[in-house]
């Protein structure tokens, strides 16, 4: 699915940041955290600051502790394990956000493993996958144990699973194309290209600006120059999205319900071609709005949920169709919501830290 | 700047703004992989003008440029497979194997791959094969006759990422060298066994250690004996290659070898790797966060290497890497220089495939970044930075046996002291607490002592860099003093610099304990160094308490000294005496620096022109994460007494 001779180009370090700024904020946002003040952090249980970073402990077969430290704040010394069933407040009280436990050995054995399972020819998602299922071995055999653990219950996909639903987002030989502006000028930008089975191009603002040459400065206008001049240039597109960062901003931060919907409808963001998926998924989040519209006004009553088996008939034939959703079994859209909102929360924990420093 | 990514239109004007930014030199990597279109079969331009090698090197020449090549193996670059033929990674015969003989991957994408042998005779066959086909169309352009003065043998010789003890290699040729090692360390087959505590019938019973099982000083030794052995496995290949080149006509030019981010834990002491190459340097690609990182690496490439260079100061960075700002990659390279790094390479300069943010386009158009790149390397040129020489009068000591123990101990396997290191942590960070029945755990204790010594020589305002513990002992004899931390193992050569040091009047200072057992865990005589002061380090204050002692009664030099903490000076001079002077904010916040002046003097930031001036204290206004490069005027005046000096 991901070309070996992936090209990626087109972007100045702006033009990436701010990218990267609205799909992976927590990256973004610790650039700019200060660092610890240490060559040799240690860090004292009293002491533990804010949630943040990752406390690891590693075990040896009779459990006990070879070695604790927090990813950020360093050393711990004399860390007393207290059991698999602790691991949450053990996470709590070192002052991390995260915890994994580890037999001495783990990481080794994974190694092991994927290196004798990876076989030439094997993609990356392939091999990515490859690398989960070892890591859910150990994790099943009780020799890798972390908290929290969001992804208990999600079965690991096979390549045919991610391959559908790649299908789906974007077809053999299409391209999407997603570009926001800030005023009149665009502020990132993104094209990906699936040439036959693989992703082939990631493709910046540089390169976009030089297959289209001057835009006119009106997003609303100019997104059909870009639409043209990536069909010339990379592929038909599938997926157009296009709008400005304000917009962009409150959409992903927010899960609103008919917020992508509404922003659609009123032009704030310009989604074209529009392919079945996206238009299930805004059709999708119109419904969501009215339920919780219909619940407010009828004093609780759920008044759509009352259509539930004739909604749940139609959604269902749109996912034979082309649901993302129904083929990785999980709303993406609500997924990275969710997770962005997550990230900021962790952000402004870390700022609180800082602060209180 | 990579040709063979570039279309052949864009080398011309790319190589005109490259040198237009002031750069002397341009860099390339030829990649085996893009020239090799079947088994011994090579393009260099014939079918595809893009791989006209030659070419390029002849643009770069008529535009007045010299060139820097790197023709690999290993040359990373992003590419797929780091550069290396499809053919040559998965040929079983060339690869690196685990312990259980299986290939050892690496994880980039867009593809993981297996990562070849150091040891493996086959790979250096098929690699002999492909330096005489570039020898043919390199040697020619050779200095004097033609441009190319500098030569990379291979890439970050970090055993591609994977570099944990055990990681590898446990290819046949890699034991059939580890049996021959042994035997030249040990003599014969019985003193090996003494040695590992153990009892080899014949050398095949010699088999490297495969996990860490070690629980007492003995049991160390084999443990240590591998975290060697592999060092010295990576030097005596790169020996091979850079012969192999000569081989293939490519002699003459300076030979280069480059440290990737996560020097300290890497598998490799590069003062041993310099025996190999004549220049050795550190790649740099810090975010502004990172002054601390920025800091203590150029400092142990300004205490270790007689020229502290840069093969790659990252402009810019790979998408699937740490996101960087232009603003970073200034701000690291100002502190670089104030530390006292000499010589960079812009990497990349031209934008290319797999990479963003160069201050040139892939088209060979100048960003709105070129501007202060220009800026900056004209600023440097025209006040002659590299004739000026920061002066530094302590030297924190790092034990090479100390990192090798603590190589042996990392505890998560792929997660190297290498890796975490690059990821933000430091090289000791996994490593088990186990003592050994040593007093404390050496592999963790070692660095906390230096890094305790390092913040209380900072708070006090004392130059100082790192040394390696491999060093010549002529690299120490700049030095004033000496800070190194000891326990009851030691390497017995660098102990004997040590004194060496101390019997040339030097002051030493070391602790917590006296050695008293050899890297073969033999009980041993250690000499006292002369007048040295051993210290027990147990908290900050202990640390700062041994600096006062040395500020006061040696006296060290504590120029242009500084408030609030803990923004720093770094001052670099000439015969003249202080020529230019760097002033670091390495805190998120904006603050005005106040520097001690013993005379009236204007400071005039050599970047943006402003000039500061006063009477007893300069105030200098400082944005967070910033660094102002300035020049000094005032009374010509210089004081060892109170460690201050005053530029004419």
């Amino acid at each position: 699915m991901i070309s070996a001779s992936l090209s990626f180009e087109g972007f100045d370090s702006r033009s990436w940041a701010n990218l990267l700024s609205l799909f992976a904020p927590n990256v973004m946002h610790r650039m700019t955290t200060e660092a610890v003040n240490s060559d040799a952090p240690e860090v004292e249980e009293e002491a533990a600051p804010g949630r943040r970073g990752t406390l690891v402990i590693v075990l040896d077969d009779r459990e006990r502790v070879l070695k604790a430290l927090h990813t950020i704040e360093g050393r711990i010394k004399d860390l007393e394990y207290e059991g698999a069933d602790s691991l949450e407040a053990m996470a709590e009280r070192w002052g991390a956000a995260r915890c994994i436990v580890l037999r001495e050995g783990v990481v080794e054995e994974i190694s092991e493993r994927v290196a004798h399972r990876i076989e030439r020819g094997d993609d990356y998602v392939s091999q990515l996958l490859t690398t989960a299922r070892a890591v859910r071995e150990m994790s099943e055999a009780g020799l890798l144990l972390s908290w929290p653990r969001p992804l208990e219950h999600v079965p690991i996909p096979t390549i045919g699973m991610v391959r559908r639903a790649l299908d789906s987002v974007l077809p053999e030989d299409r391209a999407v194309v997603f570009v926001i502006w800030n005023r009149s000028a665009p502020w990132t930008g993104l094209v990906l290209r699936r040439n036959g089975s693989e992703i082939d191009l990631v493709a910046g603002p540089d390169l976009i600006a030089r297959w289209t040459g001057p835009l006119g400065g009106d997003w609303r206008r100019d997104y059909r120059v870009i639409g043209d001049a990536v069909e010339r240039a990379v592929a038909p597109v599938h997926l157009g999205i296009y709008t400005d960062l304000a917009t962009v901003r409150e959409l992903l931060r927010g899960y609103e319900p008919g917020a992508w919907a509404r922003a659609v409808a009123v032009r704030d963001i310009i989604v074209h071609p529009t392919p079945p998926y996206v238009a299930v998924a805004l059709g999708a989040d119109a419904v969501r709005k009215a339920a919780a519209e219909s619940a407010r006004w009828l004093g609780g009553i759920d008044a759509i949920g009352q259509l539930a088996p004739l909604a749940r008939y139609l959604r269902g034939r749109f996912t034979e169709i082309a649901s993302v959703t129904a083929t990785l079994g999980f709303d993406p859209l609500k997924l990275l919501s969710i997770w962005l909102r997550r990230q900021e929360e962790q952000e402004a924990l870390t700022d609180q830290a800082d602060e209180e420093e | 700047m990579h040709y063979w990514r570039l279309e052949r239109s864009a080398w011309k004007p790319g190589l005109t703004q490259l040198h237009d930014l002031g750069l002397p030199i341009v860099e390339t990597y030829v990649p085996w992989q893009v020239h090799e279109v079947a088994p011994g079969e090579y393009d260099f331009g014939k079918t595809d003008a893009r791989k006209d090698i030659g070419a390029f090197i002849d643009i770069a020449a008529e535009l007045g440029l010299l060139v820097f090549v790197r023709p690999g193996p290993h040359i990373n670059a992003e590419m797929t497979y780091f550069g290396l033929p499809e053919r040559i990674v998965y040929d079983r015969a060339c690869q690196a194997r685990s312990p259980r003989q299986n290939p050892v991957i690496q994880g980039f994408p867009p593809r993981m791959f297996p990562v070849p042998s150091y040891a493996s005779r086959t790979f250096f066959d098929e690699l002999g094969r492909w330096y005489d086909a570039v020898g043919e169309v390199l040697a020619p352009r050779l200095w004097p006759s033609g441009p190319i003065v500098l030569f990379q043998i291979d890439n970050e010789a970090s055993y591609y990422f994977r570099d944990a003890a055990y990681d590898q290699d446990y290819h046949p040729d890699a034991v059939a060298d580890w049996r021959k090692f042994l035997e030249k360390r040990y003599g014969n087959l019985a003193n090996t066994s003494a040695a590992h505590s153990t009892k080899y019938a014949r050398w095949d019973d010699a088999k490297p250690p495969e996990r860490f099982s070690a629980e007492t000083p003995e049991e160390l030794v084999v443990h240590l004996d591998w975290a060697t052995f592999r060092e010295d496995m990576i030097a005596s290949s790169l020996g091979r290659m850079k012969r192999r080149l000569g081989k293939a006509g490519l002699r003459g030019p300076v030979t280069v070898h480059n440290f990737p981010l996560g020097d300290q834990g890497a598998v490799m002491s590069s003062p041993a790797l310099e025996k190999v190459v004549d220049l050795v340097g550190f790649d740099y690609y810090h975010a502004r966060r990172d002054h601390r990182t920025i800091k203590r690496r150029t400092l142990y490439l300004a205490g270790t290497h007689p020229l502290p260079y840069a093969p790659e100061m990252g402009v810019g960075a790979p998408a699937w890497f740490t996101p960087l700002a232009n603003e970073d990659s200034l701000f690291t390279v100002l502190v670089a220089l104030a530390y006292g790094l000499r010589g960079f390479n812009l990497y990349m300069a031209v934008d290319r495939d797999r990479w963003y943010g160069a201050p040139i386009d892939a088209r060979g158009n100048p960003r709105v970044e070129a501007g202060a790149w220009k800026h900056l390397i004209t600023t440097l040129t025209e006040i002659g930075f590299h004739k000026l020489s920061r002066r530094a009068e302590v030297g924190l000591m790092l034990p090479r046996e100390y990192a090798r123990l603590s190589k042996a101990t990392s505890l998560l396997g792929f997660f190297s002291p290498t890796v975490i290191e690059a990821l933000g942590g430091n090289p000791v960070q996994a490593c088990r607490e186990d003592t050994f029945g040593f007093e404390g755990p050496i592999q963790v204790l070692w660095w906390k002592f230096l890094a305790r010594f390092a913040d209380a020589l900072t708070a006090a305002g004392v130059p100082y860099v790192y040394v390696d513990g491999d060093v010549a002992s002529e690299r120490l004899e700049a030095l004033r003093a000496l800070i190194t931390p000891s326990y009851e193992l030691c390497d017995p050569a660098r102990w004997k610099r040590v004194t060496a040091f101390a019997e040339n009047g030097g002051t030493v200072v070391y602790g917590p304990a006296m050695p008293g057992l050899d890297l073969s865990a033999k009980r041993t005589l250690f000499e006292v160094p002369s007048g040295a002061r051993r210290v027990y380090i147990d908290t900050d204050d202990d640390a700062r308490g041994v600096v006062h002692d040395l500020v006061c009664e040696l006296p060290l030099a504590q120029p242009f000294p500084v408030r609030p903490a803990p923004l720093e000076t770094s001052v670099h001079e000439d015969e003249s005496g202080p020529r230019v002077l760097f002033i670091i904010n390495p805190t998120k916040r904006s603050v005005t620096a106040e520097v001690d002046v013993p005379a009236e003097m204007t400071f005039e930031d050599l970047l943006c022109g402003e000039r500061f001036e006063g009477r007893g204290t300069v105030s200098v206004p400082m944005k967070g994460w910033s660094c102002r490069m300035l020049s000094l005027r005032g009374e010509a005046k210089r004081s060892s007494e109170s460690g201050t000096a005053v530029a004419s």
